[in-house]
């Protein structure tokens, strides 16, 4: 009888273990797919430089959703990134999409910076002002070799100037 | 039965056709623009005068307005309609002022447009290089059906000039709202006279 016990407690804790991995698993891994509280968006950028399905989605560093899936527009070659946003998360219409890497060798992530626009993006809609991943080496490679057109070695222009506060 | 059939085919076709001539349209708009201020350029001998000659072609290729909105992002909505031209006009000045002072008098750019396209209704990206001073850079224009086509954003080499402020204002205004953003940017103007 008390074998009998033992050997349920046994199993009753194995099976408690399989639960918490399993919801570490959903909650820390690729989807939260416990919660539905999300609206898709997608974001179509030149080069989304090995964003990938899993990523995160963020506005001012926090968290507010992931990437659902990269796929190639095959009319012009350009990368279409599908997300999930929070609910919570009501974004004007001219917010811009940037793909960003966490340190200099980290992940890559979408940043989201909301617009001015009082009119908000519906579900499904499609963010048209992006900017896709830098590529540090091509820049770098300029910067030290110039270009092949180049007379003296160039650097790149520098894409707007410094508001000094 | 046969114009029910016909009608998706139809309607495609009349989509591809109007989008082939937005992208037609704004490309025109744009080249005229390049190539006013290329005759500009072309006379001047740079310095401040340079950007007083070529800000009337801006202002008419340029919607500094919605330039000066996204850049600004969501405080703008708390600028007063007063704080809002000024922090517009103060921007154009900057932007002008910030790239007219790296023309280099007798060196002219050469613009080579690649295929346009058109990520949503009124809106076209028009990709070019640029070979300047020997060095070849990668600039995208972004335009929209604002009345006419005016510019509304410039990535250099994937960089895009509204996110660059955007950032710089976004931390400004929460630090001390409108006053701060046309203040800092009274300040740069002054600094690239």
């Amino acid at each position: 009888m008390r074998d009998k016990y033992m050997e349920l407690g046994v199993g009753l804790f194995v099976l408690l273990g399989l639960a918490a991995v399993t919801y570490l698993t959903v909650k820390l891994g690729a989807g939260s797919l416990l919660s539905t509280d999300t609206y898709p968006l997608e974001a179509r950028f030149a080069n989304t430089g090995g964003l990938s399905k899993g990523s995160t989605v963020m506005i001012a560093g926090v968290t507010v959703g992931r990437v659902d899936g990269v796929r190639l527009d095959p009319s012009d070659y350009s990368a279409i990134v599908d997300m999930s946003i929070a609910s919570s998360a009501h974004l004007p219409t001219d917010t811009m999409a940037s793909i960003k890497t966490s340190g200099l060798i980290g992940d890559k992530f979408v940043a989201l910076s909301p617009g001015a626009e009082e009119s908000f993006l519906a579900p499904s809609s499609r963010i048209l002002m992006t900017e896709s991943a830098l590529e540090l080496e091509s820049l770098i490679g300029k910067m030290a070799f110039g270009s092949v057109d180049g007379e003296a070695p160039q650097t790149a222009p520098e894409p707007a100037a410094k508001i000094e506060p | 039965m046969k114009h029910f059939t016909l009608f998706p085919v139809v309607a495609s076709l009349l989509l591809v056709s109007s989008l082939h001539a937005a992208t037609a349209d704004a490309e025109k708009a744009l080249q005229q623009s390049i190539n006013e201020v290329l005759v500009v350029t072309e006379k001047s001998s740079g310095g401040p005068q340079l950007a007083e000659d070529i800000q009337p072609i801006l202002d008419r290729a340029v919607s500094f307005e919605a330039m000066t909105r996204r850049a600004v992002g969501p405080g703008w909505r708390q600028f007063t309609r007063q704080e809002q031209e000024e922090a517009t006009r103060l921007f154009s000045k900057l932007i002008i002022r910030t790239y007219s002072a790296k023309f280099t008098p007798g060196q002219q750019p050469d613009t080579q447009f690649l295929k346009p396209s058109s990520p949503g209704e009124g809106k076209v990206e028009i990709p070019t290089t640029v070979l300047y001073k020997g060095s070849r850079y990668a600039i995208t224009y972004r335009l929209e059906d604002l009345g006419r086509w005016l510019v509304t954003d410039i990535l250099a080499e994937g960089v895009s000039l509204v996110a660059n402020y955007r950032a710089q204002f976004d931390a400004l205004f929460k630090k001390g709202g409108a006053p701060a953003v046309i203040d800092s940017l009274k300040q740069s103007v002054a600094r690239s006279s």
